[in-house]
């Protein structure tokens, strides 16, 4: 009932602004951009676009995952891989998303490749730190516990080190769910050939203003219902691993 | 009997810090041995020499026992592990952990969680930890400090039954001059930092003899006296 009240509030709020401001150019009202949205929503090449940017937006969240999780384990447990590594990726981390354009054009001009490239760079990082963070916190106490009893490494590994980090994998994704189609969206508006982002980029060119609204709620509409399936399934599967 | 722990002139120094001051002690196999001692003495660290956990600079340390146990002071427990996969990290033999779960009376508690169990629970699976590979020197690192007193009483209850029907040799260091006189048969009074083993008393004969509870028994109220004085003179 309360996001109900919220939705119709911002829908209130937007179609003041809008009046006020008299422009489509600038803000179409609510009307506009729903009818907008309605013709998008029956157009088989917006459905297309959406399925590309679904897919890179799940690939790259896959390998964010899967990577950042093992690089950040190696650099959690070894201190001397961490230090030389730690430069490098806060200096990926640090470099702004144009410079990677550039990068990427050069090498395969526009293209899916770039998207996913860029997208994949902005988000690594996060993932990389936050398990070798999660790593280095290991519980000391266990890790003496361990000594005292001279359990195999390959235990340890499974059930103190994995079981030390699926807080933090959990924490990466909720982290990297919700900055992943933002990142693919600007990326495939700048340098990619298919994608919800690519319908903005043109909506843009054409300054079909509603267009751009219309496509944008479909992305944000589509980021919430992403977000929260993956948080469900992550959350039934850390209660399997017993964490709940 | 032979000793199982035979310590010579041992020091410790953490740097310019010296911790343990030229220890010297024989443990003989059977035997529960409590140090007692003032907090920061030193204690935990003399556990942790023995378990192979820190070094010492000085001194000659010889032992003489296969497996040994440990309860440590916190439960050290894996959080997300459940009290039999917690055990199973330490010995892969489910009939052990069937029996040593009922030695510590946790039979239908192997798939909680250690969040799901009380304080005291918790550390009857520290002990059942300990007790998995048969332990021929169980050590106790001031495993009750966190408990209150009902279920200290019980779990050292406990444990002395434990003692009786097995074999194994008690050492344990506590700050706490009741726990030292309910669990020892020898207790070794320790000083302040640097320490050193200053007053050795000796109650075998009294929990020979004894039957029934400890903490009121004149006996042993005499011996608490005892120790008391002794602290109160350093």
């Amino acid at each position: 009932m309360k996001t109900i009240v919220g939705l119709l509030l911002l829908l209130l709020v937007w179609e003041i602004s809008a009046l006020l401001l008299g422009s489509s150019f600038i803000l179409p009202t609510p009307i506009e951009t729903f009818k907008a949205l309605i013709h998008e929503l029956t157009k088989i090449e917006t459905f297309h676009a959406f399925l590309s940017t679904a897919w890179k937006g799940f690939f790259v969240l896959g390998l964010v995952v899967l990577l950042g999780t093992l690089i950040g384990l190696v650099m959690g447990i070894n201190t001397a891989i961490y230090e030389i590594l730690r430069p490098v990726v806060m200096i990926v981390q640090a470099v702004p998303v144009i410079s990677w354009l550039a990068l990427v054009i050069f090498l395969w001009g526009i293209g899916w490749k770039g998207p996913v490239l860029i997208s994949f760079l902005s988000l690594l990082p996060i993932s990389i730190f936050t398990t070798a963070a999660g790593v280095r916190s290991i519980d000391k106490d266990l890790l003496e516990m361990v000594k005292v009893y001279k359990v195999p490494k390959r235990k340890v590994f499974k059930d103190i080190y994995l079981g030390s980090i699926v807080p933090f994998v959990v924490a990466t994704i909720d982290i990297s769910i919700g900055n992943v189609w933002k990142v693919i969206l600007v990326s495939e508006f700048l340098c990619g050939d298919e994608g919800l982002g690519v319908l903005i980029s043109w909506a843009r060119q054409y300054v079909d203003v509603p267009r751009v609204y219309a496509l944008t709620i479909i992305a944000v509409t589509f980021g919430i219902i992403s977000e929260r399936l993956t948080r469900r399934f992550v959350r039934r599967l850390t209660r399997k691993w017993g964490m709940s | 009997m032979g000793n199982v722990l035979e310590v010579k002139d041992l020091v410790k120094r953490y740097g310019k810090l010296l911790v343990l001051d030229r220890w010297n002690l024989k443990v003989s196999k059977g035997e529960r041995i409590v140090l007692l001692g003032p907090s920061g003495c030193g204690k935990t660290t003399f556990l942790k020499i023995i378990a192979g956990l820190e070094g010492y600079d000085e001194g000659e340390l010889h032992m003489n026992f296969k497996s040994l146990g440990f309860v440590f002071q916190e439960p050290r427990l894996i959080p997300w592990r459940t009290v039999k996969k917690n055990l199973s990290f330490v010995s892969d033999d489910e009939s052990k952990i069937k029996e040593v779960l009922k030695m510590v009376k946790l039979e239908g508690f192997e798939n909680h969680l250690p969040s799901q169990l009380s304080g005291g629970m918790r550390q009857r699976v520290n002990l059942a930890r300990a007790l998995l590979n048969d332990p021929d020197l169980l050590i106790l690192d001031e495993p009750f400090s966190s408990l209150d007193l009902p279920v200290k009483l019980k779990i050292m209850d406990d444990i002395v039954e434990l003692w009786k029907e097995s074999n194994f040799t008690l050492l344990m260091v506590t700050h706490d001059v009741k726990e030292a006189v309910y669990m020892g048969d020898r207790i070794l009074v320790l000083s302040e930092r640097p320490s050193r083993i200053m007053e050795e008393i000796t109650l075998e004969e009294i929990t020979l003899t004894f039957h029934g509870d400890r903490i009121l028994d004149e006996r042993f109220l005499k011996v608490e006296a005892q120790i008391i004085k002794i602290l109160s003179s350093f």
